[in-house]
């Protein structure tokens, strides 16, 4: 049984929820998509083993539901979809327990594409980050503390800083990665 | 709308174990609430998923975080994505010290030559036939080193076992042709010996509950041999990869064959040091004369 089966969304109603979330039209994109991230966020957290299922489930009630809303609803609208992600959750918890869906195959050629796509988005990077993240990605699993505290020392920082530094420029490959990643697919 | 949620500081830990899933009732009810209402706190988490996925990655997870990051948080196409970048980060950039296989260094390779790319294919297929070539024509002038190289590499082929660069290959003792045929891999044959042996029967079970297990032994040169059921036993050559339960590569090994002694079996020795407990999965896949069958997959557990 699927809790997606029973309505049909249609482009109208998510027009609607887009515009309701944000009235600028350059942010709504934005907005939707990190409503959606930290629904499949909570409900990973939750155990459950199709997150992403239940998170656009959950998007598309609100959706069905902005007309009725949108001039009476006052207050944060994010907390609005964790209320309806909660009736979504306690429905998926009553369903027969499925299996796991299986790991996806490895594809040696998705992979190879993601090393051409890290290479293109390396060099993208200013020299400094670059040579920052080469030292950071180049430890061992023993290593890791010594390294660091090297890379630290060397560059004036605190560790805490260093991670957030490193971390920073992780998130902008993985954004350019991704980008990337999306470009090659197409023909 | 304010509510006490708002003037808690969640620690990375906290946030760490969000993600892993393992926050008490009350802990996960107070995070959602204000995840669900504080953007600010959105970029914490995120950076703290791609610490996760790194550290996954880099096996700098204790034994429960694995399990917790296999069950709990890989489980979507974005975080799977993020372990991919993980992936290719490591392959790129860290040192031999953290796993480094050989399916690594063939997607290398492949990059080398850029094979998605039309010039890239030609110029790879050329070198291909131009090493062809000159092997051909080596071994229609010389003969003689046909036959030596032939006398040479034929007792390593009648049992080989997998992972050459990795393991001192432990042969198969019981094979009476090992015996008999003169072996430049006797020394071996006799010194290196598998330290634990698994039998495995595909697509047994990927149920955690059902899976068999072993026990890991000690030493840096310690071997697992996984024993790869075959149903039925087939001509042509095998290929042995050994992944994490969410497929990531570990090992692999080529033209595996099967035992002299006629078992329906693979034998896929695995250093014992690539191992660390969790669950396991191993693909393997027939080669018969270039045609490629996929034999399907045998789940086991290293406790």
């Amino acid at each position: 049984m699927s809790l997606a089966n029973t309505h049909v969304l249609k482009q109208e109603d998510f027009e609607r929820m887009l515009k309701w979330l944000d009235p600028d039209p350059e942010l709504r994109g934005v907005t939707y998509e990190k409503i959606r991230w930290r629904l499949v966020a909570i409900l990973a957290a939750r155990g459950c083993i199709c997150p992403e299922e239940l998170a656009d489930e959950t998007i598309d009630r609100v959706a069905r539901r902005v007309i009725d809303i949108q001039d009476t609803y006052v207050g944060d609208k994010s907390i609005y979809f964790l209320g309806v992600m909660n009736n979504v959750h306690h429905e998926y918890l009553k369903r027969p327990t499925l299996p796991r869906p299986p790991a996806p195959d490895d594809d040696v050629e998705a992979k190879e594409t993601t090393h051409l796509c890290l290479e293109k988005c390396l060099d993208k990077l200013s020299p400094n980050s670059r040579r920052l993240i080469e030292r950071y990605y180049s430890e061992s699993k023993r290593a890791k503390i010594d390294l660091r505290k090297r890379i630290a020392a060397d560059l004036g920082i605190g560790l805490s800083t260093l991670r957030l530094r490193a971390l920073r420029i992780r998130e902008k490959l993985q954004t350019c990665i991704e980008q990337c990643l999306v470009s090659e697919a197409q023909p | 709308m304010e509510d006490k949620n708002t003037s808690i500081e969640f620690s990375d830990n906290v946030i760490r174990r969000f993600l892993l899933g393992s926050l008490s009732a009350p802990e996960q009810l107070a995070f959602e609430q204000r995840f669900s209402s504080d953007p600010r706190l959105d970029s914490r988490v995120r950076r703290a998923e791609l610490d996760l996925a790194d550290d996954y990655t880099y096996l700098r997870l204790s034994t429960g975080e694995r399990e917790l990051f296999e069950e709990k948080f890989l489980v979507s196409a974005d975080r799977r994505r993020l372990v991919e970048v993980s992936l290719a980060l490591r392959d790129r950039f860290a040192s031999a010290s953290v796993l480094k296989t050989k399916n690594t260094f063939i997607a290398q390779l492949r990059t080398l030559f850029r094979l998605r790319r039309p010039f890239g294919k030609l110029a790879f297929g050329l070198a291909i036939l131009l090493i062809l070539f000159g092997a051909t024509w080596l071994v229609i002038r010389e003969r003689r080193i046909v036959e030596r190289i032939t006398n040479t590499i034929r007792p390593r082929r009648s049992a080989p076992r997998s992972a050459p660069q990795e393991v001192h290959h432990p042969a198969n003792t019981s094979s009476p042709e090992h015996q008999t045929t003169p072996a430049p891999m006797g020394v071996h044959n006799q010194t290196f010996s598998p330290s634990v042996i698994i039998a495995l029967v595909p697509e047994a079970s990927s149920d955690r509950g059902k899976m068999p297990s072993l026990t890991l032994p000690k030493g840096e040169q310690a071997i697992v041999r996984l024993q790869l059921a075959l149903i039925p036993s087939q001509a042509g050559t095998y290929r042995a990869e050994l992944l994490t339960i969410d497929g990531q590569t570990i090992i692999s090994a080529d033209s595996i064959r099967t035992p002299e002694n006629g078992s329906a079996q693979v034998d896929f020795d695995v250093p014992a040091r690539l191992l660390t407990t969790g669950n396991y999965q191993v693909r393997l896949v027939r080669d018969n004369a270039g045609i490629k069958e996929n034999l399907g997959r045998y789940y086991f557990r290293v406790q």
